[in-house]
């Protein structure tokens, strides 16, 4: 036994690997990234890690080696999910061999934006189990019982951690088994468990899913994943007992489970008395824990459900409430007071608790000024310093300018990871942003619609190879008029520098190979394919205008380093400085590029040699030669 | 005993880091710890917000408003996030650093005067230390890290420094980085003796 800080998805990581996991595939993701992201640094012997193209072909090699007989993990955020979801369900009919447990983070309270999406309904519709840890230390047990449920049922099992979990770091008790059995792959051939053409053959697959979720649910039971502790004492206060709002039981589910105790000492501070409560706490949220809601509800007159998002506990227990007659109350989001939105903390549990039970509470017990809040400056996030992206936002402008359009004229769509930024200021370039890949298709339905402008698309690298590839086929296929813009910046870089398939050869691992979407995009058939660099605004910009009065389908490839990648390797685009004496402070500089590394000094821009790359994209836009860019072997010594 | 912690800056100013070395000599000390950054995406110059909760063997991520013994703010503007969080007569640590968004530098966008902050936080209840970004030492001619600075004047004189042994501390902030052991122990020790001015003290502009 060995004691380590880990965060939740490095302690989940882990627990797979020490349960002896064989191969491990994933989609970067927020706040699911720091999972995979752990295992491929560790680089453990004899395990296959590797970040897949997308979520749906992570899902299947995790499948594929599954149905060889080994331990597989995949890992993704909510989002990726919905991408791989075609896949699951198929695998979910046919079942598994060795062991197969997807990882799926969400974000309750949306701190990385995209949809605030409980993908618990995923497991209610694909009728596989679904674990959820409540801390970081059940995240490395957990895990493992994953595996072995998966393998005594031979179905799939989800794991779902919320980003509070996923992304906290706290001490873990992990134990390294002596030896990790290997075991030799294995070929199965049974067409009617892995095909699916054939109604006889689907339906025998249906009837044995829900079969395995059924078994699923007695070796729950007799793993004691769920924790049900019936009160010994009744309440004291005789009033509340004929009123119904005494014996209070409370289900909490996942995270919310590990806010009780706090929020325990709190209630009864206010008349609360902890032995008269039930408790159940449902760590497998899927198949729904029937047995012990049924004894709560036998052994309580009110019972408080604690889960974050939807209410699909809740709801289970108005069923298993309907079914037995129960004649009490139930408290969660249905009747309030609670919502669908947001995370749950200790202020819930008591705001449950005394809602139960009619207790008074100060009505500002938790309550923080939340205008103070509103008096902080707005901080909306835009590119970093020297990022590439900039140029590109700043040359579709500059080109819908000069091509005698107006801003609200012209609709450039967007796509998701960096290159959203440009939705923000000081660029407002982009206009939508939708899902992996949509940018193109999207744009191609503006055009459809009859929309008589330039429509420009906008995607990153990664995202282009994650699921703009097809949107860009239908395209080419049907000769739509659009512009696509590439942003290449070589890396999958919102989620923290992941290698992608785009990748530069030296920085895939050895014997891997790079995908080049500038022999790509001409290979499809695209007839007018540019090359930009982004940190030559005039060039830039003159290129993508002749591409917007192009017939057809165009491409226009951005090409340039992820700044804080190459700045990580020592490496500058050039060297900024300001000329003093020409500067009359007018502020176009930040105005047009917004870039952090341009400050105001007393009577002259000044720039922070820390944060600048030297880019000089401010250096393009200034019109009194108060910037000059310099070439960086110039002045290094 | 439970001491819970929410520090708040802008990314890039090492509220992180800050946070990370709280959370490991807590760990060495045998106190029972979680720590929950919040930084939205990978770039600089963006909110971040850590929550670090200290003594509770069974926790969960989210510190209460009202619920904080101890702020750290990085950034003035960003302080008065965390504001809602201080339990009344919690410590309120203000480095008074100023972060201008575009907007702002631009004329913009409004933002808040120093005087505002230590407003809603006195009316909030906290006990305010301020330290002026000038203050900021100079080690060999160049300013030490501000985080470090900022955790030794946490430690020297706020209730952190009861919870947590300061040559456990300063051990942890020599040996975590390969470079410039000296200059982030000078920050440390820089921050410990400080003197940041107090509630009433401190004069708004």
């Amino acid at each position: 036994m060995e004691t380590r800080l880990l965060t939740g998805n490095e302690a989940l990581a882990l627990g797979a690997l020490h349960a002896g996991v064989k191969v491990v595939t994933g989609y970067p993701g927020t706040p699911s990234t720091g999972a995979l992201a752990s295992l491929l640094a560790m680089n453990p012997e004899g395990v296959r890690v590797e970040w897949s193209t997308t979520e749906k072909v992570a899902l299947e090699i995790a499948a594929g080696a599954s149905w060889a007989g080994q331990r597989a993990l995949c890992t993704m955020k909510m989002s990726g999910l919905n991408v791989a979801y075609d896949s699951l369900i198929s695998i979910a009919y046919s079942g598994c061999i060795g062991g197969l447990v997807v990882y799926v983070a969400d974000d309750p309270g949306v701190h990385a934006g995209m949809a605030e999406q409980d993908s618990r309904g995923y497991a209610l519709m694909s009728d596989l189990p679904m674990l959820e840890p409540a801390s970081v230390v059940e995240a490395y047990r957990l895990v493992q019982s994953a595996f072995e449920l998966s393998e005594q049922v031979g179905s799939p099992v989800f794991v779902r951690l919320v980003a509070a979990v996923a992304n906290s770091k706290a001490s873990v008790e992990v134990k390294k088994p002596a030896t990790i059995p290997q075991r030799e792959a294995k070929l199965v051939r049974d067409i009617t468990r892995f095909t699916k053409a054939g109604s006889a053959i689907c339906t025998a697959q249906h009837r044995g899913l829900l079969a395995r979720l059924e078994k699923a649910g007695q070796v729950i039971g007799k793993m004691g994943l769920n924790q049900l502790q019936l009160s010994p004492s009744i309440p004291q206060n005789g009033e509340r007992e004929r009123g119904g709002a005494g014996r209070l039981g409370i289900v909490a589910s996942g995270v919310t489970a590990s806010y009780l105790e706090e929020g325990f000492e709190i209630a009864a501070r206010f008349g609360f008395e902890r032995d008269t409560a039930s408790l159940l706490r449902v760590t497998a949220v899927n198949p729904f824990p029937a047995e012990e809601v049924r004894a709560l509800l036998r052994h309580c007159s009110t019972i408080l459900v604690l889960e974050e998002l939807e209410p699909y506990i809740e709801e289970g227990t108005y069923v298993e409430a309907q079914r037995m007659g129960f004649a009490g109350r139930i408290v969660g989001k249905l009747g309030g007071p609670f919502e669908r939105l947001g995370e749950y903390g200790v202020e819930q549990v008591v705001r449950g608790i005394v809602a139960a039970l009619d207790l008074p509470i100060p009505e500002d017990l938790f309550q923080g000024d939340e205008a103070t809040e509103r008096l902080a400056a707005k901080r909306p996030i835009t590119v970093c310093a020297g990022c590439p992206h900039r140029g590109t936002f700043m040359a579709i402008n500059r080109a819908i300018r000069k091509a005698g359009y107006q801003k609200d004229e012209v609709m450039v769509t967007g796509d998701i990871g960096c290159t959203i930024l440009g939705m923000n200021p000081p660029f407002y370039t982009i206009w939508t942003e939708v899902s992996m890949g949509a940018s193109v298709s999207l744009a191609q339905g503006y055009v459809h619609g009859g929309i008589q402008t330039p429509v420009i698309a906008t995607i990153g690298d990664s995202t282009f190879f994650h699921a703009g590839i097809p949107g860009l086929i239908d395209a080419i296929q049907y000769q739509v008029p659009l512009t696509l813009i590439i942003l290449d910046n070589g890396w999958t870089s919102m989620t923290g520098m992941q290698v992608n398939p785009g990748t530069a050869e030296a920085f895939q691992r050895s014997g891997n190979r790079r995908v080049d979407i500038a022999k790509l995009v001409p290979a499809l058939g695209v007839e007018h394919f540019f090359v930009i660099d982004p940190f030559d605004l005039e060039g830039a910009t003159v290129t993508i205008q002749r591409a917007l009065v192009l017939p057809g389908v165009k491409v226009v490839l951005a090409r340039q380093e992820c700044a804080i990648q190459a700045m990580r390797r020592g490496i500058q685009a050039g060297k900024v400085r300001v000329v003093t004496e020409n500067c009359n402070l007018c502020k176009l500089c930040i105005t047009r590029t917004g870039c952090p590394a341009i400050g105001i000094g007393e009577d002259t821009v000044v720039i922070d040699p820390a944060l600048c790359y030297g880019c000089g994209l401010c250096s393009q836009v200034c019109n009194r030669e108060a910037i000059v860019k310099e070439p960086v072997t110039w002045t290094t010594t | 005993m439970d001491y819970d912690l929410i520090l708040v800056g802008v990314g890039g100013q090492g509220v992180i880091s800050l946070s990370e070395i709280v959370t490991e000599v807590a760990c060495q000390q045998g106190i029972p710890v979680n720590f929950y950054p919040i930084k939205g995406m990978a770039q600089r110059g963006g909110f971040v917000k850590a929550q670090i909760r200290l003594g509770r063997k069974v926790t969960g991520p989210n510190i209460p408003q009202k619920g904080a013994e101890l702020v750290i703010a990085m950034e003035r503007s960003e302080a008065l996030k965390a504001v809602r969080f201080i339990k009344p007569g919690g410590d309120f640590l203000l480095f008074g650093y100023v972060w201008a968004p575009a907007a702002v530098m631009l004329g913009e966008a409004s933002y808040p005067t120093l005087e505002q902050v230590l407003v809603q936080v006195q009316e909030a209840g906290g006990r305010m230390y301020y330290l002026d970004p000038a203050s900021l030492p100079l080690y060999e001619g160049t300013s030490v890290p501000t985080n470090i600075f900022v955790l030794g004047v946490a430690v020297g004189h706020t209730g952190l420094g009861e919870v947590l042994d300061p040559s456990g501390v300063a051990r942890i902030v020599q040996t975590r980085w390969a470079r410039g052991m000296e200059r982030n122990l000078f920050a440390f020790q820089a921050g410990l003796e400080a003197q940041p001015s107090e509630g009433h003290e401190v004069h708004g502009g």
